[in-house]
């Protein structure tokens, strides 16, 4: 049994690493100027505090509106790197909200986080990069990006960081290229973007391939893939072992043999009979671009006369149940069987 | 080094009482050489025995030897320096003046009761004595006043509280924030890979899209392109046929033109002389002009002849009018038949032979007749009426002429 005695310390403190959360509306005006003192600990215990509570989107939207990012700005060029660490998962965090998205296009987040790029510390970057991922799965998130003109900057680092990082790095570039691909296509995207096609990793292959969608979207993209003979190698990951990469292959397939050029080197590189065998993948998205990149194929001459044998299979994905595999497969038959 | 109150040092302000305290410690040795204290090192310990300060001998009989320290000798000095300026203004001071020779000054007491100076001080006796000793009393207790109020409290049955119970909300607060921040992370992260996938399978759907049109893009671009280079290819062609029919029909017309432009030169060249026979051309050119110049002269040797001729007629026939015309003078008889001949067959051979200088000549003639006629009429209104009749009328006319 307890002792009847009021101690005279006060209570032991539940988790000694986070600041004490204060009551209704006052926590996080008061978190705000914790982040603001001079005291180390404070900081830091204020930090641990907010990551708590970015979770809920309400926070979120009173934290920027008292103004938490202009403090957690400053934050970020902290000589502690605990602090930094910390301040970039709160950012992450944020970053996953809608609120918190706008907050950081309007208070310049961008720019901040783009300092420490070059941050020693790992654990800083992946949490920079995952902040920057969410911020692009936005398209005005995406924009921010693209003209605060990281995008250089990011595909260099394409090279030289861990695996881990380059994923949610690929996963930034392939969002973000869809929106514009003029000023990566420019920073030699392509050919980092082929050294990772041939990486053990699957994740990163995958992931390398759904950038390489992105950036074979538009007529200069397709221009730099054909010039740098990334066809063959797509071709040959159409019989790679992972499904995702093997659609995600064909789908680059769909957009690089929309030229002349593009179609002739696919033709070069025999890639109708894997495509053919991808018809048959278990992924919907896999069946779908295999039949857009056979269509494409299906405009040359030579592309034609070999799939003219094999209509019975688009047949029978006509009654596929996907609604959008069935016009792709009535689309095929329709260029297949045309006639000058 | 510090002891009791100094007689120099300044005890301070009179309201606050001056107290101190130190503790005890050894005194530190002072060395001959240095008089000052070294402050940084921990001052050594001397030996009492050897200390120079501590008093030796009678205390009773205290001599004042010569003072170490520089704060009794400072102290000396100034009460040395002190006297010196007390004797000094003594001697500046005005002294009662010296007596005069033969008497003394004396003191005198002037007040109001005398006083009996003596040098010997009265002097008494007194004594005292302490009682013997004494057993100390025993200490009374010490009991401090009672300050504040009294307070008693009393714990009842059942006021303790039972630590189980109790803890259980604050377990379940604690438990419960921890879950819930556990719980709304997770569905946050549900939400995340929720949306995740919805935007892929709209990306997907997205890439087929703008591959379709893309592709439909191309093969447009494609079948533009081929039907602009079949259309530039027709013309071209049409162009061909064109240049060769204007080719051919050019052709055609030239040689068309060109087929009588032999025998066409030749026949221009021949008319225009330029083929000729030279006996031919060389009697042209040399014997017929020739022919032409002798016959010219020829003629106009008796053309000459002939007007040599008509001259010289001309003058015989002025003559004989003159002379006629004379004769007429004296004798106003003639026959007119002669006066009209002679005009004609003067007008005869000038028509005749065509010479533009005869001409005038019979113009003059006519418009001499009409003059004539003129003023024959003129003279008739007039009313001179010539009786002479027609003969006479042509004597006029004659005369005129001549």
């Amino acid at each position: 049994m307890a002792k009847t005695w009021i101690s005279m310390y006060l209570p032991p403190d539940i988790n000694p690493a986070q600041a004490s959360i204060a009551y209704g509306s006052r926590a996080l005006p008061k978190l705000n100027e914790e982040l603001q003192s001079d005291d180390l600990r404070t900081r830091q215990k204020a930090l641990m505090a907010l990551c708590d509570l970015m979770h809920d989107p309400e926070h979120v939207y009173v934290a920027i509106d008292i103004g938490c990012l202009a403090s957690l700005r400053t934050l970020l060029r902290d000589t502690n790197h605990v602090v930094r660490i910390k301040t970039t998962e709160v950012l992450s965090i944020m970053a996953t909200h809608n609120v918190g998205r706008d907050g950081f296009l309007k208070h310049n987040i961008i720019l901040a986080l783009s300092h420490l790029l070059n941050d020693p510390q790992p654990a800083c970057r992946q949490n920079l990069h995952l902040a920057f991922k969410h911020l692009s799965q936005v398209p005005s998130g995406a924009k921010g990006i693209v003209h605060s003109g990281l995008i250089p900057s990011l595909v260099r680092k394409l090279h030289r960081e861990e695996e881990s990082i380059q994923a949610t790095l690929l996963d930034t570039l392939a969002a973000c290229l869809q929106e514009d691909a003029t000023e990566a296509l420019s920073s030699r995207v392509v050919p980092f973007l082929k050294e990772k096609l041939l990486s053990p990793n699957d994740t990163i292959r995958c992931k390398a391939a759904r950038t390489l969608i992105a950036v074979s979207i538009p007529l200069e993209g397709k221009k730099q893939i054909w010039r740098y003979d990334v066809i063959p190698l797509l071709v040959h990951l159409l019989q790679d072992q992972v499904e995702e990469v093997k659609a995600n292959a064909a789908g680059a397939l769909m957009y690089a043999t929309v030229t002349t050029e593009g179609k002739y080197a696919a033709l070069d590189a025999e890639a109708i009979q894997p495509l053919l065998g991808l018809l048959l993948s278990s992924l919907q998205k896999a069946r779908l671009n295999a039949i857009k990149a056979l269509t494409m194929l299906a405009e040359a001459p030579e592309g034609r006369r070999m799939l003219k044998a094999n209509v019975h299979n688009f047949r029978a994905l006509e009654r596929d149940p996907s609604e959008a595999v069935q016009r792709a497969a009535r689309v095929a038959i329709k260029v297949i069987e045309w006639k000058p | 080094m510090p002891g009791a109150t100094m007689p120099g040092a300044a005890s301070g302000t009179m309201s606050t009482t001056y107290t101190y305290t130190s503790r005890p410690r050894a005194p530190p040795c002072r060395l001959r050489y240095s008089m000052s204290q070294p402050p940084d090192e921990p001052l050594p310990f001397g030996n009492i025995m050897y200390d120079r300060r501590v008093v030796r001998g009678n205390t009773y009989a205290l001599q004042r030897g010569h003072a170490i320290d520089e704060h009794a000798q400072k102290l000396q000095e100034t009460k040395k320096r002190v006297a010196a300026k007390r004797r000094a203004q003594e001697q500046l001071r005005p002294h009662t003046p010296e007596p005069v020779e033969g008497r003394k000054h004396v003191d005198v007491q002037t007040e109001l009761y005398l006083e009996e100076i003596a040098d010997r001080i009265i002097e008494a006796d007194m004594e005292c004595q302490t009682d013997a000793f004494l057993d100390k009393p025993p200490t009374p207790l010490f009991i401090p006043a009672k300050t504040g109020q009294d307070v008693a409290t009393q714990i009842e049955e059942g006021e303790l509280f039972d630590f189980d119970l109790e803890v259980k909300p604050m377990l379940e607060v604690l438990v419960g924030k921890t879950i819930e921040q556990a719980l709304l992370e997770v569905m946050e992260e549900e939400e995340l890979a929720d949306l995740r996938a919805t935007q892929h399978e709209y990306e997907e759907l997205r890439n087929v899209e703008l591959a379709e049109v893309q592709r439909l893009e191309e093969q447009e671009r494609r079948h533009r392109e081929e039907k602009e280079r079949r259309k530039q290819q027709q013309w071209e062609v049409m162009q061909k046929h064109q240049e060769t029919a204007q080719k051919i029909a050019a052709r055609a017309f030239s040689q068309r033109y060109l087929s009588d432009l032999l025998p066409s030169v030749f026949g221009s060249l021949k008319d225009g002389g330029y083929f000729f026979d030279p006996v031919e051309r060389d009697i042209e050119l040399g014997f017929l002009p020739w022919l032409m110049n002798e016959v010219d002269k020829t003629i106009e040797h008796s053309m000459v002849g002939r007007t040599v001729l008509d001259m010289l007629i001309r003058e015989v026939v002025e003559r004989r009018l003159a002379t006629y015309e004379r004769k007429e003078d004296k004798h106003p008889f003639l026959s007119p038949e002669e006066v009209p001949g002679i005009p004609g067959p003067l007008r005869d051979p000038t028509m005749g032979y065509g010479f533009q200088e005869q001409r005038p000549l019979p113009s003059a003639d006519v418009p001499y007749d009409k003059l004539m006629e003129e003023e024959e009429e003129e003279e008739d209104p007039i009313g001179l009426r010539r009786s002479l009749g027609r003969g006479e009328q042509l004597q006029d006319r004659e005369s005129w002429e001549g």
